[in-house]
């Protein structure tokens, strides 16, 4: 959870890293950012098929709900199109719209 | 629009129905495929899956993909059989070939890109070289204009 904290991209808040190092002298947030890359780009999948569930699985966890890109840190591109691939595999009944 | 269209489409068969049914039901799909002039591409059967939730009384189905090739009139005609049908408890039929040339393409550039690199005497690296290739010609530019 902490990593994924950290791995905000460029344009994330910066004042709360810096701060917080400051202050109590723990991990300096600051300045380990790993910046995250887009696991579509890097793995060149170029189509993102609704009917594969296993793959859309770790993208929408616990609740179902679709894992905003600020934390998966997928690109805005690939997002758009896992947005649609999971709204379709949820209409077939691969994916649950919802997990009470 | 010079291509023909490619179509997928998903239904799942209430797991009451027998076989026979859901053989019926693909005969049917293809007969009209073709009665509209279109061409199947590929048929496949998932057999019985769990449902991800529950649709109607049911907890589990069976999926069937059909990939087929035709026109705009076909599917209408198919979605609105599948629709009265009492054996489909749901189906999904999408269009997917301007996906899927919009993949092949980006993958076309991906390999072109390769090969120039490599014919530049460059290393074959990936995106990440690249931006550092492109910041690096960037910052010159920069000091370009300030001189």
């Amino acid at each position: 959870m902490a990593d994924e904290r950290q791995g905000r991209g460029p344009s994330g808040p910066r004042g709360r890293g810096s701060a917080r190092g400051g202050e109590k002298g723990g991990p300096r947030r600051g300045m380990f950012r790993r910046r995250k890359v887009c696991r579509f780009c890097a793995d060149k999948i170029d189509y993102i098929d609704y009917k594969d569930a296993k793959m859309l699985l770790p993208f929408v966890p616990e609740r179902a709900k679709i894992l905003p890109r600020r934390i998966s840190g997928v690109c805005a591109m690939h997002q758009r199109k896992l947005q649609t691939a999971i709204m379709r595999a949820r209409l077939l009944a691969l994916l649950p719209y919802s997990t009470d | 629009m010079s291509q023909a269209r490619q179509y997928e489409l998903v239904y799942i068969v209430s797991p009451d129905a027998t076989e026979q049914d859901v053989a019926d039901l693909h005969a049917q799909v293809e007969a009209n495929v073709a009665r509209y002039g279109g061409g199947m591409v590929k048929s496949e059967n998932w057999g019985r899956r769990k449902l991800a939730y529950r649709i109607g009384k049911h907890r589990e189905g069976t999926y069937v993909l059909e990939v087929f090739t035709g026109t705009g009139e076909l599917t209408k005609e198919l979605d609105r059989r599948l629709k009265v049908s009492d054996h489909v408890i749901r189906h999904l039929c999408i269009r997917v070939d301007e996906e899927l040339r919009l993949a092949e393409r980006t993958k076309a550039r991906r390999e072109a890109d390769q090969q120039k690199r490599i014919a530049r005497g460059l290393s074959a690296g990936g995106a990440k070289q690249r931006a550092e290739d492109e910041g690096g010609d960037d910052d010159q530019a920069d000091r370009a204009e300030v001189s």
